[in-house]
């Protein structure tokens, strides 16, 4: 499993996705699928930079690594800011004309989307979220 | 660190050419010039994207201002996507209000 830990702050989000990214490409995904696996992690990095830490400063860890026993890449992204379950959140209904269209909650949508499973929990004052997807 | 995204005005239609990454990063740099079209009446904002690589939500969020806030609803096409991008349009439903052209 390799580990990064940044602030939680928009300068970081390039070299945080470049870490998913190369993550996911060691991991044997193809090229293309490897800008979705970094749309979905911009996704939940997005909120928390944006949310987590409206006060203070923060933190954000990333893990990545492979389960060789499921066959599965699995994503960690833990921060210890507000408490905040991005998947309560109902799906946007992108049947919606333009001028009535919400774009909030469409991150959250793709990424249920893309992975085949995502998970949330409070921990010890953490938001730990998982996302996890099926290796080629 | 938003980008800047050369813009051409020829009438009533205003032509962005985007390239790389539109995401959370450089959105706000479309969505500033996006900004100063507002009240100009266009009726066509063409985004030529045949050198863009990615687009997330938030480089959706920008593009979606075109058609909701520059008055008069204008068209917006997306010009030559490529496959990546045209995926993200079509998963988010935006196909439905944003004209693909190749």
């Amino acid at each position: 499993v390799e580990k990064l830990i940044l602030p939680a702050i928009m300068e970081n989000l390039d070299p945080m996705l470049d870490f998913v990214e190369k993550s996911a490409h060691a991991a044997g995904f193809e090229k293309a699928f490897l800008n979705k696996i970094r749309l979905v992690c911009e996704e939940a990095l997005v909120n928390i930079i944006n949310y987590a830490y409206p006060n203070s400063k923060g933190e954000v860890k990333i893990q990545c690594g492979v389960d060789t026993d499921r066959a599965t890449f699995v994503i960690q992204i833990t921060d210890s800011g507000l408490a905040f379950n991005p998947f309560e959140r109902p799906d946007p209904d992108i049947t919606l004309s333009v001028q009535d269209r919400e774009i909030g909650g469409l991150g959250i949508f793709m990424i249920r989307q893309i992975m085949d499973q995502f998970s949330y929990k409070r921990d010890n004052d953490h938001n730990v979220m998982l996302l996890e997807k099926k290796l080629p | 660190m938003a980008a800047s995204y050369p813009v051409e005005i020829q009438g009533t239609t205003a032509t962005f050419t985007l390239s790389g990454r539109l995401d959370a990063v450089s959105a706000p740099g479309l969505a500033d010039e996006l900004k100063k079209l507002i009240g100009k009446q266009l009726q066509k904002v063409v985004f030529n994207s045949s050198n863009l690589d990615y687009l997330s939500s938030a480089g959706l969020r920008a593009i979606v201002f075109a058609k909701q806030k520059l008055g008069a609803e204008p068209e917006v096409i997306i010009l030559k996507p490529k496959t990546d991008v045209l995926d993200v349009i079509k998963m988010a439903g935006f196909d439905s209000f944003l004209t693909i052209q190749e």
